[in-house]
């Protein structure tokens, strides 16, 4: 089976990100760029099920500027076997992203798609599911464990980390996969196949050419840093405690 | 395009490495530099993982096995490595010569493939109590007998000397053209009659690399352990010395700053003095900010002259000028490293009194900072700014 594997261009996760003086967004001019955790480990699973013998080709996508090529690049180090880019300066949202891959899906006839849960930029968590929506094909979200018996199987086994314990899901093929931090550590790329990845096809389509309309639907309409924590202070008794929470929090 | 900018694949491959690095070797560091000469146990499934990736011996080329980078792919990946010790960065992406490159016929099996492979560890004796920075003035003597040669001398300062499965041994085989077609490098084995390996030379720096004396008494090689021809031991060197010394120091003095400075960054956002981050102090902010302007400098040189030797320009006096500078750089930066670390920084509790002990020998092998400051005035009174690229 062919496998799609979505990849996101993100702000690095160990970069402090900087909002907008205009609140417009967060600052990305100058920070370094890497693929979204999630979708790496995403990368690893469809990497560990062709090494297997489950899948026959991994096709790793991203939607975005022309720079998500690097993120692609990075994907094939790692042993994807192809990559597209849906190369697009749009603002893309969830729902953007999940119409663009359809159409891909419909193109490439994947029988799996392992997505990262979320991105850590937005954190919203809606692409896998919106994806599966669209296509009418079963989802598991926030895998962290998946078994496939064989390369024509009609169905697999996930399991998930729920409040209180693991959920074991039988998931009809095919499906969606969002990946958690848990399902796998991804593994170095390799020098090899660094050099390797240079020789591998990267197409590059329009989302015109895919017949979606990426126009978002949703506007920000401001974006502010977290509240700074203020230092705690000491009571001396439960009255002045009773005191400050009814007068000062105002939450009693 | 700056000549700093990273093609898909190095950037993915210094993604790789740095990761490696900071996973499996930043934990082990303060172990291993304990161990005054980590035992093999401990060094080979490091290795065997470098090896795995593709992590050892990349700067050799890829027809032998090794990771087939060109000079600047080679910088941006030696940048990465320097932000480890020393001791682990040979034992672990393995300190393999150009020069094996020489190696003809059997000596490709016995030395060459098995080196690049990580299988056998080799040493380059050069230096003698006597010859330092002139080491043409060796005396280390190879006399012809029946087909082969005898060798008698002594090395001293030989790094992994102890550890090494067979030395490149420079000696005389002909006193009155010296340099000039008189030296020859020899791949001596271990236990080969005559040689021995002697006392340790503890250093105050790099704490895991041995560095020892090397004996030779009346010890006997055969014709076919001569590398590359008789009489061209120094030109065979000189030879790959540019790409050696813009990688292994240029580019490692570079990556060794830019640790010391995420460590100094990290140290003056955190350690509070007077109700204050020591970092909203403006003299701690010079030090940080003079340590990122010279490394910054640095790497450019580093870069810029790279991309020279990659496109078949001979820049040696180029060379001399980044190791110069770059070697005295990370000196700077390691020595302000320890002044923003206050007590700490002279403490063996945090990295940076190790990074200032291992940085000071980059001022002094691989050519001291004296020699090629005389290089290059040398140069620039006979030839003028040409050869040292400012015009
Ligand atoms: C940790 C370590 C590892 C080493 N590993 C190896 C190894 O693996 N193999 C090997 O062969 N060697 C090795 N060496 C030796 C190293 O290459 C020499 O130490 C170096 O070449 C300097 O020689 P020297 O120590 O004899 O100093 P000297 O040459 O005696 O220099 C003493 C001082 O005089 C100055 N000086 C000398 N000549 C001039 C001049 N013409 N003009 C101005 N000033 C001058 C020098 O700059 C220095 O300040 C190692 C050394 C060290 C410390």
């Amino acid at each position: 089976m062919k496998i799609l594997v979505p990849v996101k261009r993100v702000v690095d996760y160990n970069v402090k990100v900087r909002i907008k003086p205009d609140g417009s967004g967060v600052d990305i001019a100058n920070v370094k760029m890497s693929m979204n955790p999630f979708d790496e480990i995403a990368v690893e699973e469809a990497i560990r099920l062709r090494e297997k013998g489950i899948a026959t080709e991994v096709v790793a996508v991203s939607c975005g500027i022309a720079a998500c090529q690097e993120t692609l690049r990075n994907a094939l180090a790692l042993g994807a076997d192809r990559a597209i880019l849906v190369e697009t300066d749009a603002e893309l949202q969830p729902l953007a992203v999940a119409k663009l891959l359809k159409a891909l899906v419909d193109k490439e006839a994947p029988r799996l798609v392992i997505l990262g849960k979320q991105a850590i930029d937005d954190d919203a968590n809606q692409t896998g599911q919106m994806l599966a929506g669209l296509l009418g094909w079963a989802q598991a979200t926030s895998a962290s464990k998946v078994e496939i018996a064989a390369a024509d199987a009609a169905e697999m086994t996930v399991k998930r980390e729920i409040d209180g314990g693991l959920e074991t899901m039988q998931v009809k093929l095919p499906a969606i996969i969002t990946t958690d931090l848990r399902l796998n550590e991804p593994r170095y790329a390799t020098l090899p196949n660094i050099m390797k990845a240079k020789k591998k096809p990267l197409d590059t389509v329009k989302p015109d050419a895919l017949g979606v309309d990426v126009t978002p639907r949703l506007a920000t309409l401001k974006v502010a840093e977290p509240a700074k924590r203020r230092g705690g202070g000491k009571v001396a008794d439960v009255q002045e405690l009773v005191a400050k929470l009814r007068n000062e929090a105002k939450v009693i | 395009m700056t000549i700093c900018q990273k093609s898909p694949e190095v950037e993915a491959l210094t993604r790789s490495l740095r990761r490696f690095i900071e996973t499996e070797l930043h934990p082990v560091e303060h172990t291993i530099e304990t161990m005054q000469g980590p035992p093999d146990e401990f060094i080979r499934p490091l290795r065997d993982k470098a090896r795995a990736l593709g992590f050892y011996a990349m700067n050799m080329p890829a027809e032998v096995g090794g990771g087939g980078l060109g000079t600047a792919e080679m910088c941006f990946a030696e940048e990465q490595i320097g932000r480890t010790s020393p001791v682990l960065i040979r034992q672990v992406f393995g300190q393999v010569y150009l020069m094996l490159m020489a190696c003809k016929g059997a000596q490709r099996e016995r030395y060459l493939l098995p080196t690049v492979r990580g299988e056998r560890n080799c040493c380059i004796a050069i230096t003698e109590p006597n010859a330092g920075s002139d080491a043409a003035s060796i005396t280390t003597t190879a006399e012809p007998r029946g087909e082969g040669f005898i060798i008698n001398g002594l090395k001293h300062f030989i790094s992994d000397g102890d550890r090494a499965d067979y030395a490149i041994v420079m000696a005389v085989t002909d006193k009155a053209k010296r340099v000039k077609g008189g030296i020859t490098a020899f791949l001596v084995d271990k236990n080969t009659p005559g040689f021995t390996v002697g006392a340790a030379q503890n250093m105050m720096g790099q704490h895991g690399v041995r560095h020892v004396e090397l004996h030779f008494t009346d010890c006997y090689v055969g014709p076919e352990q001569v590398l590359g021809e008789v009489g061209q031991g120094f030109p065979m060197m000189l030879a790959s010395v540019s790409r050696v010394r813009l990688a292994q120091i240029g580019a490692r003095a570079v990556g060794m700053a830019g640790r010391l400075l995420d460590l100094c960054a990290a140290y003056a956002t955190e350690r509070t003095q007077f109700g204050k981050k020591i970092g909203e102090f403006q003299m701690i902010q010079q030090m940080l900010a003079d340590t990122a302007t010279e490394m910054f400098a640095a790497r450019t040189m580093v870069m810029g002259t790279a991309a020279n030797v990659d496109a078949g320009i001979d820049c040696r006096e180029q060379v001399s000028m980044v190791k110069l500078f770059a070697s005295e750089m990370v000196n700077r930066a390691a020595d302000r490293a320890v002044q923003i670390f206050g007590g700490m920084g002279v403490c063996q509790e945090a990295p940076v009194e190790r990074f200032f002990r291992d940085a000071r020998v980059f001022r002094i092998y691989d050519g001291t900072s004296e020699i090629h400051r005389a290089r290059i005035a040398t140069v620039l009174m006979r030839d003028g700014q040409g050869p040292l690229g400012l015009e």
